[in-house]
């Protein structure tokens, strides 16, 4: 059985007369963090929504092995990809992108009712994950009355409490100050890979990167370069 | 050199052609109602007998009925105005453009667009006039020549309807902050004391209790006090309660939620009672009126009948105003719901971001769309039967007398308001497709 969680092949996308990918091939192993960096417009974010079936590229495959076998994400129609974001994988954006009326609990509870399950039973889970991340007793504050670590934590719980296989991020720690992008880092890793998960990472900060177990670079829409953080190359 | 930026931004934005034509059809659908009821009036106005003094006051309390949506209906073209060019606004600020330069900007824009709407609304009117000419009131049609309006208040129309739109746009922007980094709204907490409750309760036990004892007045002018009070008293009482009977119905909402949907409607109402108060409170007033109205010519059409004095004048009279209820309910419904497709289309912009992460998590676009569509049903369904109940209480002894002698004509009133309901839901209906535009990136 292949140690592969995502296999893809061949990615191309443009925006118009911008070749956001071209080309790209990248296998990501279960239970690795993965980095992806590169400088702005380099596609880096393109492949992780690519990778995530959120865009579907102009040309080239993904495949995602679940439990049932090889799902082949590029040929899902929109439909069927919704619902294996919604159920198979996690996200975390930059920004959070918390709903601002909604307290912490229900924003994390919010995935699972999603998912059909009842509110009682999903808000019981997202206790029990926000306990995990450090909010216990933050429950049910409003997103802004958290602090920027704190509301990304919930973004963290939102993605986790589902038992997503794949967590995507992109630029997690962007809108954090050093120390709590330290923390966050620390909380995503150890919810994820600790757990056995995969952790896809987009960001510009070495820090994070050095942080996880592979980087890839990308430069105009191409992978460049491939490294394990602590090993020479 | 504001006029000549306003100019510039003018190009087709990322929220799509709909974010700039539903505002145009809100004037245009908005002018025509005014213009079509001025026109009506017009005709009320040229009558001298007795009882042409009671249609010209029912003329001018139908347009201060559909003026009070347009207010609201300028405010929200202006927040969508500074949400559509939201990037370009906050670039400008970034380059050096003051807050009040960026303001009159998205002003100026919400004048344009009123200004494109009204003209449009100008024709649409023109073209209906053969149809409101068929209209009868006194058992006679209005005639197209009976409705015409004059020239000069063709041409003045457009430029009062952009002046208004102006007007409430400054107002509705000081919800607004454009930054350099961004245009976001600013959120208001909702607080309302009980005390300002039990204000409340008292004046509509007031008004039942003047409306209990309206037939001890002698005089007219001590009857029409008596009206008067127990009619504005209330609609204040409407305005006040208003608020606070959304967000606590909206609590229960949110506790009792079962489904992402419920939840994220219930939530998105409490965020700001007073928001949804103000998108649909037009309907309280009208609602109010509606039976208010409809109660008294339903049981004095029944006891002149009864009563063998049915002569025709006073007949023609109430039918007339029977009519005149339905056109302004439809009218004010009619208003909300442009005030609504408005308001819904800059709210998914104001929130473009959020919705477009939503999709990437998986929640379905009808998820998303059922949340909406009940944030704004249910405080609409809220006010229009609350409204239309105290209306029944303060005239309980009556109201519970026509439901016996004049059934029809509270029923004809709760299925004009059922219609209602079903036209602010086509407005909200119309902003679908800038949401389906924003989830999809």
């Amino acid at each position: 059985m292949s140690s592969f969680v995502i296999e893809a092949a061949g990615l191309s996308k443009s925006f118009g007369t911008a070749h956001a990918l071209a080309g790209v091939d990248l296998q990501v192993r279960t239970g690795e963090s993965l980095a992806i960096m590169g400088a702005s417009g380099s596609g880096k974010t393109t492949l992780l929504h690519c990778l995530a079936g959120i865009t579907r590229p102009d040309s080239g495959t993904v495949g995602f092995r679940s439990g049932i076998g090889l799902v082949p994400v590029t040929e899902l129609g929109e439909r069927e990809r919704s619902r294996l974001r919604r159920e198979a994988f996690g996200f975390v954006f930059q920004q959070g992108l918390l709903i601002p009326e909604l307290t912490a609990v229900e924003n994390v509870a919010l995935a699972l009712m999603l998912n059909g399950m009842p509110r009682a039973t999903a808000e019981q889970h997202a206790r029990g994950w926000l306990a995990a991340l450090g909010l216990a007793g933050l429950e049910e504050r409003r997103i802004g009355q958290l602090s920027g670590g704190q509301a990304q934590r919930v973004a963290i719980a939102r993605a986790q409490v589902t038992g997503a296989t794949v967590v995507f991020a992109d630029e997690p720690t962007g809108a954090l100050d050093s120390q709590t992008s330290a923390d966050v880092m620390g909380a995503l890793l150890h919810s994820t890979t600790g757990q056995g998960r995969t952790l896809v990472v987009v960001t510009h900060d070495p820090d994070v990167a050095a942080q996880c177990s592979r980087v890839v670079e990308m430069r105009d829409g191409r992978i460049v370069g491939e490294r394990v953080p602590g090993v020479s190359a | 050199m504001i006029a000549r930026v306003a100019w510039l931004l003018a190009r087709p934005g990322s929220a799509g052609a709909a974010a700039s034509v539903l505002p145009v059809v809100a004037f245009a659908v908005v002018t025509a109602l005014l213009l079509t009821v001025a026109g009506g009036a017009r005709t009320f106005f040229t009558w001298t007998d007795d009882t042409s003094m009671i249609y010209q006051l029912l003329a001018v309390i139908a347009l201060v009925l559909l003026v009070v949506p347009l207010v609201s209906l300028g405010g929200a073209a202006a927040r969508l105005s500074a949400r559509r060019r939201d990037d370009r606004l906050a670039t400008l600020r970034l380059l050096g453009a003051t807050p009040g330069a960026v303001r009159a900007l998205a002003v100026v824009e919400a004048a344009a667009f009123a200004l494109a709407g009204a003209v449009l609304g100008v024709l649409a009117y023109l073209a209906a006039v053969p149809l409101i000419g068929l209209i009868p009131f006194r058992g006679e049609p209005l005639t197209a020549a009976g409705v015409l309006l004059p020239w000069w208040v063709l041409v003045g129309a457009p430029i009062a309807v952009a002046a208004l739109a102006a007007v409430s746009a400054v107002l509705g922007l000081r919800q607004m902050v454009i930054s350099p980094l961004g245009v976001r709204t600013r959120q208001e907490a909702p607080r309302l004391h009980w005390i300002r409750v039990v204000g409340a309760v008292g004046v509509v036990a007031f008004a039942y209790a003047l409306m209990s004892v309206i037939g001890v007045a002698q005089v007219a002018l001590v009857l029409i006090t008596m009206l008067a009070v127990a009619f504005g008293g209330t609609l204040a009482v409407l305005n006040l309660l208003g608020p606070w009977v959304i967000r606590l119905r909206a609590s229960g909402q949110a506790r009792r939620a079962k489904t992402p949907a419920r939840l994220l409607a219930a939530r998105s109402v409490l965020e700001s009672p007073k928001a949804a108060w103000r998108q649909v409170g037009g309907v309280a007033m009208t609602s109010f009126m509606a039976v208010f109205a409809g109660v008294g010519v339903g049981l004095l059409g029944s006891a002149a009948v009864d009563g063998g004095n049915a002569d025709p004048e006073s007949a023609m009279l109430l039918a007339d105003v029977r009519t005149g209820i339905l056109i302004t309910v439809v009218g004010s419904f009619l208003m909300v719901a442009c005030s609504v497709g408005v308001g819904q289309a800059a709210a998914i912009l104001d929130r473009a971001d959020l919705y477009r992460s939503l999709e990437m998590l998986g929640m379905p676009v009808a998820t998303m769309e059922a949340a909406r569509r009940r944030a704004v049903m249910s405080p609409l369904r809220v006010t229009a039967v609350g409204s239309a109940v105290i209306a029944a209480i303060v005239m309980l002894p009556l109201t519970g007398i026509t439901l016996i002698v004049a059934p029809l004509s509270l029923a004809v009133i709760a299925v004009v308001l059922a219609a209602g309901i079903g036209i602010v839901w086509l407005g909200l209906a119309a902003t679908k497709p800038v949401l389906h535009r924003v989830a999809a990136g």
